[in-house]
């Protein structure tokens, strides 16, 4: 980093002549590659192939080194992860999962990465925020209840889900997260997320995130969060939760405390399946190209070695046809 | 707010969230531990995330959210 910076203030420094001498010498080096390739010049030849393996060795050690980093950050992720599964799954036997509860304000929270180099994770949870959203929008529009189409909002976590979802779904971003993962992740991070969420009055959230199954499989998922006035619907009309007893004065009151409790929960425990889920993915990714990368290399190591011994056996040749001529 | 407003617990009354609530009981617990286990409780309780609300498709003003006192972004 501190190198770049230090030719940038070179080149700001010595003004444009610098910089389109650059420029011209960099022309220059390419226009005689170019013609080395065209006119098959023995040496140069070489030399570019020489090059290309170097470069495509050096890629290889660096995606090698990455695959190595993340295949160890997976390993404390997924004692993590599977120690968060044990806050949620109570409220899913509890109180059911229900992504098909209507609302007038739906929050979409799809959950991703910062940084990228880890396969598909991230646009598989755009793509899936897109599917919902439509499919939300029209299960609206199809139950015709006389209300006003639902609003919907998303509150995007991570910068490559922003990237994406800011194409085409700018006008629905409420807000965005970003760098939950810098330092590791805690319950009372995620709280403070939530009390965020909490902020836009939803009456329903659905997290979309990729869980962990396997170091080779990560399924997006979406949790679905109801607010208190949905959960008591949601009860009234039979859901999970009527067959519990609730004791107490205050029904409302904890079913508020309860919904609150849910969201902090459910955000933890996707926050968490997405680390472990970018991590394996990366370690996968990263995997492939180290192996493609290889491939590369053997095929380039195999021009080089044929365009060398083919210049040898002309070498051979001319001196052996020349010396012939010379005798007869 | 329901009908059992009067009723309700004083920390509701005093605006804040149930979380807001929990996660001050959890700081007061984990400031009462003993040493060894105080500063492996202590990681336990820092938060760093940036967040910035949107309006009419545009980024407004980014806030950092961050309690690591200032090792935040060093850390990974």
């Amino acid at each position: 980093m501190s190198l770049r910076r230090a030719g940038l203030a070179l080149l700001r420094q010595q003004g444009a002549p610098l910089v389109e001498s650059l420029s011209a010498t960099t022309q220059q080096a390419q226009g005689a590659v170019r013609e080395a390739v065209e006119g098959c010049s023995r040496g140069v030849s070489t030399l570019a192939v020489k090059q290309r393996m170097k470069s495509v060795g050096n890629i290889q050690k660096i995606t090698k080194a990455m695959k190595m980093v993340a295949a160890s950050k997976m390993r404390s992720a997924t004692a993590a992860t599977e120690n968060s599964r044990g806050i949620v799954q109570p409220f899913l036997r509890m109180l059911g999962d229900m992504p098909d509860t209507q609302g007038a304000k739906a929050v979409f929270v799809p959950v991703t990465s910062d940084k990228g180099l880890c396969g598909g994770i991230n646009s598989t949870v755009c793509k899936y925020t897109r599917a919902t959203v439509k499919a939300v929008r029209d299960g609206a529009a199809a139950a015709d209840s006389g209300e006003a189409a639902p609003e919907m909002m998303l509150v995007v976590m991570g910068e490559k889900g922003r990237a994406q979802l800011q194409r085409d779904m700018r006008d629905n971003i409420y807000g965005t997260v970003a760098d939950t993962n810098k330092v590791k992740i805690t319950f009372p991070e995620a709280s403070a997320i939530a009390e965020e969420l909490l902020k836009t009055e939803y009456d329903t959230a659905r997290i979309l995130y990729n869980r962990f199954v396997s170091a080779i499989n990560q399924k997006p998922t979406i949790a679905t969060v109801l607010s208190p006035d949905a959960l008591e619907r949601a009860a009234a009309e039979g859901g999970a939760m009527d067959s519990y007893e609730l004791e107490g004065p205050d029904r409302p009151e904890m079913l508020m405390d309860l919904a609150e409790f849910q969201l902090a929960a459910t955000l933890y425990n996707s926050m968490m399946e997405n680390n472990c889920s970018e991590q394996s993915s990366r370690m996968s990714a990263m995997e492939n190209s180290t192996k493609n990368a290889g491939e590369m290399l053997g095929k380039l190591t195999l021009t080089y070695n044929r365009t060398r011994q083919a210049s040898i056996t002309t070498e051979l040749i001319e001196i052996i046809s020349g010396a012939t001529a010379l005798a007869g | 707010m329901s009908s059992s407003a009067a009723a309700s617990a004083y920390w509701r009354v005093a605006g804040m969230t149930y979380l807001k609530y929990s996660n001050l009981c959890a700081d007061m617990v984990r400031a009462a531990l003993k040493e060894p286990a105080k500063a492996k409780a202590k990681a336990r309780e820092i938060i760093y995330f940036r967040q910035a609300l949107w309006k009419d498709g545009q980024p407004q003003k980014q806030v950092i959210t961050d309690t690591t006192g200032g090792s935040g972004g060093k850390l990974s």
